[in-house]
C-alpha cells in the first residue's frame, strides 16, 4: 500500500530523512517512533503530499506521489483519514458538523450524511455529544472527533500523528482501543508516536527512526 | 441549506460590521448607478422628443388654395428627410392659440381665425438636415414664412439646439459613468479587503480543509458565496431606495417637464425600466463580487496547498 524507496528530504542544511526505505502492507498497523525531530511527522507529510521528497520515491497503491498533479492532491487525501496531535477540529462547527465536513469534501451525497455520522459518532462514543461545540469538549473527546472525521469517509489508510500526545494515559488508552478496533476491521494504520508504553502494549510492527534514519524496522 | 451556504451565512453573522460596510458601499454604488441610469434615460428621451416633435412650421399665404396646399403636403410627405407632415387650418391655429392663452381668455376673444395663417407642420428625420429643408421649403410659392419651434435655452440657430442637447446628453453619460465607475472600483476594493480579512481569520480552517482533501473550489465556495450575498443585498437595497425616490418624485417630475417624456408615464413601462436596470445591476454586482472574491481567495488557497 505505502512504499518508501530511498527517500531523502532536507530542510535547508537539516537532513530530515536520509535514504529511507520501508513498506506498509494493506491492513497493517505500524508505529513510527523515535525522539522529536527524528522524522516521523516528515514521513506522514510526504504520504499526505504536504511536502515532496528531494530524492527517492513515495508510492501509494503503486502510484508515485511525485508524479501527481496539483489537482490530484485532494483526491489522494480523500483516500486517507488523518488524526492530528492538536486535533485540528473546526472550532465554529459542532461535533456532527465537523464530521459532516469530511463527507462534504469527499462528495458523499448529503442524504447519506446522517446515517454515516451517527454510526461513526456511536463508534467513538460521542453520539450524545453530537451537537456540542469543540470548546465544550475535553481533549480526549476532541481527539475522538478527529478520529470520527477520519473514519467517516471510510479511508484506505489512517495516518495518526501523535494522536495520544496531548492526552492522559487513560484517555490515550481509549483512543488506542478505537484504533485497534478500526485496524481489526481491515484499515491500514500508520501512527507516529514516542509513547513507549503504547508501543509495548500494542505489540505492532515498529519503525524506529533517529536523526532522519531508520534504525529498526 | 447547503454546507457552503451555511458557512457563508455563519461568517456574515460572526462579523456583522464588515458585512454592513460591504453592503453599505455596494448599496451606495448601485443607488447612484440607478439614478444615473434614469438620468441617461431621461436625457435620451428628451433628445428624442426634440428630434421627433414637429420642429418646422411653414406658414402658408392666404391665397393658397386647398389643391396647392394638398400638392405641397404630398410633396413634403414624399421627401425622405421629412416626416409627420400635418396640415393646421386657420381655425385649428386659433384653437391652439386659445389653448395657449387659456389663463387669459380675453386675449382669445379679441382675435378671429382670419388673422392666423394656415400652416404645414413637420419634423425632420435628423435635426442636422433642418436648415437645408427650411431653405428648400421657403422657395415654395405658397409658403409665406418658415418657423422653427425647438428653440430652448435662448439658442437662435438649429445647430445650437442640437449641439446643446447633445452636449447635455454627453455630459450626463460621461459624468455619470465616471462617477459610477469610481464607486464601482471602491466597492470592488472594499470587497477585496473584507474577503482578504475573512481568509486571514479562516486560515486554520482552510489548512484543515486542505489536509482532509478539500478541493480549491470547495474551499472558496462559501467565501465567494458570501461576496455574492453582499452584492445582491447591496444591489437590491440601492435599487429599492432609488425606486422609492423616483416613485415619490415622478408626479412632480412629470408635471414639471410637461410633454417631454423624461420618465415613462405608463406604470408598466416605468416598472419595466426599473426591472431592466435591476437585471443589469444584479449582473454587474455578481461580476464585481466574483472577481473580487476570487482574486482575494486565489492566493490563500495556493498557500494552503
Amino acid at each position: 500500500m505505502i512504499s518508501f524507496q530511498n527517500v531523502t528530504k532536507n530542510f535547508g542544511s537539516i537532513n530530515a530523512l536520509e535514504d529511507i526505505t520501508f513498506e506498509v502492507k494493506d491492513g497493517e498497523f505500524v508505529f513510527l517512533t523515535g525522539p522529536s525531530g527524528a522524522g516521523k511527522s516528515t514521513i506522514l507529510k510526504l504520504i499526505l503530499h504536504e511536502i515532496l521528497a528531494d530524492s527517492g520515491k513515495v508510492l501509494f497503491d503503486d502510484v508515485d506521489l511525485s508524479e501527481l498533479s496539483v489537482k490530484d492532491i485532494p483526491r489522494l487525501r480523500q483516500q486517507m483519514g488523518i488524526v492530528f496531535q492538536d486535533f485540528k477540529v473546526l472550532p465554529e462547527r459542532t461535533v456532527s458538523e465537523n464530521v459532516e465536513v469530511a463527507l462534504a469534501v469527499s462528495d458523499v451525497p448529503p442524504d447519506e450524511w446522517d446515517k454515516r455520522v451517527n454510526h461513526v459518532l456511536k463508534l467513538v462514543g460521542l453520539d450524545k455529544r453530537a451537537n456540542l461545540f469543540p470548546n465544550q469538549l475535553s481533549g480526549g473527546e476532541l481527539q475522538r472527533v478527529s478520529l470520527a472525521r477520519a473514519l467517516v469517509i471510510n479511508p484506505k489508510i489512517i495516518l495518526a500523528d501523535e494522536p495520544t500526545g496531548n492526552l492522559d494515559w487513560k484517555t490515550a488508552g481509549g483512543i488506542m482501543e478505537l484504533l485497534e478496533k478500526v485496524n481489526k476491521e481491515g484499515k491500514t494504520i500508520i501512527m507516529a508516536t514516542h509513547h513507549e508504553g503504547i508501543i509495548k502494549h500494542a505489540k505492532h510492527r515498529t519503525i524506529k527512526l533517529d536523526d532522519g534514519k531508520i534504525i529498526k524496522t | 441549506m447547503s454546507i457552503h451556504t451555511k458557512t457563508a451565512v455563519d461568517s456574515i453573522k460572526r462579523s456583522p460590521f464588515q458585512a454592513i460596510s460591504a453592503i453599505f458601499v455596494l448599496g451606495l454604488t448601485f443607488f447612484v448607478a440607478t439614478m444615473v441610469a434614469i438620468l441617461v434615460f431621461a436625457t435620451d428621451k428628451t433628445l428624442t422628443y426634440f428630434e421627433t416633435r414637429p420642429q418646422i412650421i411653414s406658414f402658408l399665404k392666404d391665397e393658397a388654395t386647398p389643391e396647392l396646399i394638398s400638392a405641397l403636403q404630398n410633396k413634403l410627405s414624399s421627401n425622405s428627410r421629412i416626416k409627420n407632415v400635418k396640415y393646421v387650418s386657420k381655425v385649428e391655429a386659433l384653437e391652439i392659440y386659445k389653448k395657449a392663452t387659456s389663463d387669459n381668455p380675453l386675449l382669445a376673444e379679441l382675435v378671429s381665425p382670419s388673422i392666423f395663417p394656415a400652416s404645414l407642420e413637420f419634423s425632420v428625420t435628423d435635426l442636422k438636415l433642418a436648415e437645408e429643408v427650411i431653405t428648400d421649403v421657403k422657395t415654395e410659392g405658397i409658403v409665406a414664412d418658415v418657423g422653427f419651434t425647438a428653440n430652448i435655452g435662448g439658442e437662435k440657430s438649429l445647430s445650437d439646439v442640437v449641439g446643446r442637447l447633445k452636449s447635455i446628453s454627453t455630459y450626463v453619460r460621461i459624468g455619470g459613468i465616471t462617477f459610477v465607475a469610481i464607486l464601482g472600483a471602491s466597492s470592488f476594493l472594499v470587497l477585496l479587503v473584507i474577503i482578504s480579512m475573512r481568509m486571514t481569520t479562516r486560515k486554520n480552517e482552510i489548512e484543515i480543509l486542505s489536509l482532509i482533501g478539500a478541493t480549491p473550489a470547495f474551499i472558496r465556495s462559501p467565501i465567494v458565496l458570501e461576496a455574492v450575498i453582499y452584492s445582491i443585498i447591496g444591489v437590491l437595497s440601492g435599487w429599492t431606495l432609488a425606486l422609492i425616490l423616483w416613485l415619490y418624485a415622478s408626479p412632480s417630475v412629470i408635471s414639471y417637464f410637461g410633454q417631454i417624456p423624461v420618465i415613462p408615464r405608463d406604470p408598466i413601462l416605468f416598472f419595466f425600466l426599473f426591472a431592466t436596470i435591476l437585471g443589469v445591476e444584479l449582473l454587474l454586482g455578481v461580476i464585481i463580487s466574483l472577481t473580487g472574491s476570487l482574486l482575494a481567495v486565489s492566493r490563500s488557497v495556493k498557500k494552503a496547498r
